[in-house]
């Protein structure tokens, strides 16, 4: 049914499409191939030599490294995980997709946000742009390790009050880093706040209610 | 630490109160679920190719060695996939109206044939890991034949240009006639003729990204022949409708879940490619296909502000009375209209003469469309500049001039109620406005100058059909059921508080469903500032009718439950519903970098009653931040010679970071004009509307100098002082 009222209302030539290409139901299967298309028209196929708009090289192959994994021991938020991990992974995809602690986030996957933010030794760092690899014998604290038994950290519970999250996908990171600030320094000011915090972006700009937040987070005694 | 006052109404039981999200811990510990992060069984990633190039036609395409590539299980290109992206261009940027799509000349495919912009999408992959699925994208091999491309949206519409479609560059308009938008009031030439004085200048605007922190992204799950989409979006209803259209389906085939969303701020109204190529792959592979764009395919993939330039006249008598207002105006839409290329401003004046002519125009720039008022920053920046050097030049102070000039109600037009100028002298007052302006701009001595600048607004807070659900049972357990989504400004907070309100319960014991479109009825999206008012009002119509069944029958017993469900069409009484505000701010300029600093900040907003006031104050003072950003920073910058975009991207479009916000003041005057839900109008968008003309009006005020163009980056100021 869905087949015949597609077929019905889009079977023709829609008009600023190259009218080589036919029309195609996009959900079959059994679409014309490509290559018909291309021995109908003789075109022969020629690498495009182009410039790779997207950080994707549209022409050459390169050698997979698909398949090379390295066997690491690493603790998060207090456990220890020996993981065979792909030398691909960055440490956000290790913690993401392997052992399923998603509130760490990617933002821009590239050093830019701070959204994915973790601590490394105490130390925060962007997990985009560590490989998983190198994290072997590291000790990671994400957002998952912060509260303790469902008892919110005074830096979370100052989010809570002050409407520290909008949209929510920066504030792990935010969190984070924070929380790195707040342990070695536990009265900021809204000033030192700013300083800690310049690398984590919010795009709904609720930079105001961070800082007050965090500052918040440090005259109530600091992170226990 | 920025101010926060609130006067003019008492909070009731349960609004005016501050409020926690009822979603807080969800936010602060990791658990919300946003749409990248779940995973279904064999659940495979997706990855999109895109054209390096502004213009060409594509000679060929080869995906066998991607096809051969192991973990690969679906390549769709151009050729073998062509589903019409609805939404993603309208005749006249028309949205949600599917006459319009059906009428539409320039359709937007999934995959694009010749491709019109560096980011335009012509296949996609889908593998059993992400990697693989990148490591696919090398492997397809395309011939490019390279056309002529234009950048520039005048430069567009010149004899000779390169043409994005053979029928020219001019966008159609919704009756698909070549046309510009022309609003014609009173007699313009008539009114240049009653003046004392005609003035004339040039602004110009640029192209800023929505730049949401969550990039677009879409997990498709075909179960028999019903598609569960998870996905990020400002509005389920609309994203169904639009997804279950482009791929032939009916709405009820269609399930949308979109629980949390990393901020939107227009980038995810109605449906998206993403959400068509994710479910076309997962179709053609048998399992759920997860899709997830790059922060650079997010930049330049889908859309952002359009860019303007506007040419404006105005006329004025000696006194200060203008009395006549023209605008000609170029928005550069990209190579698809997603939306109307509007530039709003004009008619916040009273001038009965006014004349606006927008040429919306095809470039092989990347797509414009929404963002947060979508129509109004850039165009009250180029209204507000002009009329602030008007004011200054014939020797006015431009909150007088404001005043004397700005649009009232009339007989023929009334408004629910009025307090633009409680809004405006508010402000001028709590700034100390007489005090930090400079009566003659420029007039600091020294490298480093201070000025003040202020711009005003209405926008609409008009009523509208909405939806809502409400049950009990009989532990007393409310539940509500709202199609919102929660996108950041906290919209299920939000309802739930009406709810509560309306219910006279406390919001504790009102559960809120939402985000599901098979769970919860129609609601107008998280767009256009509608969500608080519209679905608002359905929810105190439910409320009111569950509290009547109550009243009639008692409360349930056993397992019984009562339920209410409301679709109000509220009208004002052919009034116009608006919502006011003011800006003013101070700014430190050094004229010897061109560096430009925020000193003080005040806002004024008359926004109805306010629901929740920490999450209203962070609306403004957030949009008011992104605003600044137009001002001063934000641009997507091309290479005339390549035609590639330069500075996509947090840090090359120098977004702003903590160390360089400001303290916003926000001031609240609230006012029940009977209404709306308990008199709330609207926040969403009205800081972002008014500063970019504040902080333009203030640097022009500090260097004596007008800057007519955005973003007054430090090159610029440089060059003005030079």
């Amino acid at each position: 049914m869905r087949d015949d009222k597609k077929q019905g209302k889009r079977s023709e030539q829609a008009p600023d499409q190259d009218p080589a290409v036919k029309y195609v139901d996009p959900l079959n299967p059994k679409q014309q191939s490509r290559r018909d298309f291309l021995e109908g028209t003789g075109t022969a196929v020629v690498a495009g030599a182009g410039i790779s708009a997207l950080g994707f090289p549209n022409a050459q192959a390169q050698s997979s490294t698909s398949g090379s994994r390295t066997a690491i021991n690493v603790t998060v938020n207090g456990t220890g995980h020996s993981v065979d991990v792909d030398d691909r992974w960055t440490l956000a995809e290790l913690l993401r997709d392997e052992l399923d602690l998603t509130g760490t986030k990617i933002g821009c996957n590239r050093g830019e946000c701070g959204a994915c933010t973790v601590l490394m030794n105490g130390e925060p760092v962007y997990s985009c742009s560590q490989l998983a690899v190198w994290a072997d014998g590291a000790n990671i604290q994400t957002v998952e390790g912060l509260a303790q038994n469902g008892e919110l950290t005074p830096v979370q519970q100052a989010f809570v009050v002050n409407n520290g999250p909008q949209c929510g996908f920066c504030t792990p990171g935010q969190l984070m880093t924070a929380t790195a600030l707040l342990n070695r320094n536990p009265s900021p000011s809204a000033e030192e706040v700013k300083d800690a915090m310049v690398g984590n972006l919010c795009r709904c700009s609720n930079y105001n209610a961070i800082v007050e937040a965090v500052v918040m987070a440090g005259e109530e005694g600091g992170v226990a | 630490m920025s101010e926060f006052t609130r006067e003019g109404l008492e909070p009731l039981a349960t609004l005016g109160n501050d409020t926690p999200r009822i979603d807080a811990i969800e936010r602060v510990t990791g658990q919300a679920k946003y749409t990248r992060d779940w995973k279904l069984p064999g659940m495979l990633y997706a990855r999109v190719l895109r054209s390096p190039h502004p213009h060409a036609r594509i000679v060929s395409i080869d995906t066998s060695a991607a096809e051969a590539l192991p973990g690969v299980r679906s390549v769709i290109t151009y050729e073998n996939a062509q589903v019409v992206w609805g939404a993603g261009s309208v005749n006249g940027g028309r949205q949600y109206n599917d006459p319009t799509k059906d009428a539409t000349i320039h359709r937007r495919y999934i995959f694009n044939n010749p491709v019109r912009f560096v980011g335009d999408s012509i296949a996609a992959v889908a593998a059993t890991d992400r990697h693989i699925a990148e490591e696919a994208l090398t492997l397809i091999a395309v011939e490019y034949e390279q056309l002529p491309f234009v950048l520039e949206p005048e430069q567009a519409l010149e004899e000779g240009a390169p043409q994005v479609y053979a029928e020219g560059n001019l966008c159609p308009d919704f009756r698909g006639e070549f046309a510009p938008m022309i609003s014609n009031i009173g007699d313009v030439e008539a009114g240049f003729a009653e003046a004392d004085q005609i003035f004339e200048e040039r602004y110009e605007t640029g192209f800023i990204h929505n730049a949401q922190m969550e990039p677009r992204c879409s997990l498709a799950h075909w179960q028999g022949d019903k598609l569960v989409l998870y996905t990020p979006s400002q509005g389920i209803s609309n994203c169904r409708h639009d997804t279950a259209r482009d791929l032939g389906l009916q709405d009820h085939q269609v399930q949308i879940i979109s629980k949390y969303m990393g901020g939107g701020f227009g980038n995810k109204n109605q449906n998206q490619d993403a959400d068509l190529i994710a479910a076309t792959l997962s179709r053609r592979a048998g399992v759920p296909v997860m899709l997830e764009y790059s922060r650079r395919e997010d930049w330049l993939g889908v859309h952002g502000r359009w860019p303007t330039v506007q040419y404006y006249r105005v006329g004025v008598k000696d006194d200060g009375e203008v009395t006549a207002m023209e605008m000609r105006a170029y928005s550069g839409m990209g190579p698809y209209r997603k939306n109307s290329g509007g530039i709003s401003g004009m008619d916040a004046y009273g001038c009965p003469n006014r004349y606006r002519e927008i040429h919306p125009v095809y470039t092989n720039r990347t797509t414009s469309g929404n963002f947060r008022a979508p129509s109004e920053p850039h165009g009250h920046y180029g209204v507000e500049n002009m009329m602030d050097e008007v004011a200054y030049q014939i020797g006015m102070d431009p909150v007088e001039f404001t005043l004397m000039n700005m649009r009232r109600p009339t007989e023929q037009q009334q408004f629910t109620n009025y307090s633009l100028e409680e809004v405006i002298r508010n402000g001028a007052e709590r700034f100390n406005w007489q005090a930090r302006r400079r009566v003659t701009p420029g007039s600091d001595e020294g490298p480093i100058k201070r000025g003040a600048g202020f711009s005003f607004m209405m926008f609409r807070a008009g009523v509208g059909t909405s939806s809502a659900i409400v049950r009990v049972n009989a532990n007393e357990e409310y539940t509500l059921y709202v199609g919102v989504t929660d996108i950041g400004p906290g919209a299920k907070t939000t309802m739930g508080m009406i709810a509560a309100e309306a219910l006279e319960v406390p919001l504790s014991q009102v559960e809120v469903v939402w985000g599901d479109t098979d769970r919860c009825p129609y609601s107008v999206g998280e767009s256009g500032s509608r969500t608080t008012i519209m679905t608002g009002i359905a929810v105190v119509e439910a409320a009111e009718d569950l509290k009547r069944q109550i009243a009639d029958r008692g409360m349930p017993t056993g397992s019984d439950v009562l339920i209410a469900s409301a679709t109000p069409t509220p009208t004002t009484d052919g009034m116009t519903r608006q919502c006011f505000g003011a800006h003013f701010v101070e700014v430190e300029v050094d004229t010897r970098i061109g560096a430009t600093r925020i000193l003080k900040y005040t806002t004024v907003h008359e926004s109805g009653r306010i629901i929740n006031p920490s999450t209203a104050r962070d609306q403004i003072r957030g949009a008011t931040i992104q605003g600044i950003g137009q001002a001063l920073h934000e641009d997507l910058l091309y290479d005339p010679q390549s035609g590639q975009p330069l500075t996509p991207g947090y840090y090359r479009a120098r977004h702003l970071t903590h160390k360089d916000i400001p303290d916003i003041d926000v001031h609240f005057i609230e006012v029940d004009d009977g209404y709306g839900p308990f008199g709330a109008k609207t926040a969403g968008e009205s800081g972002i509307i008014l500063a970019p003309a504040a902080v333009a009006n203030a640097v022009a005020n500090a260097i004596g100098k007008r800057m007519t163009s955005l973003p007054i980056t430090r090159d610029k100021i440089l060059g003005a002082m030079a």
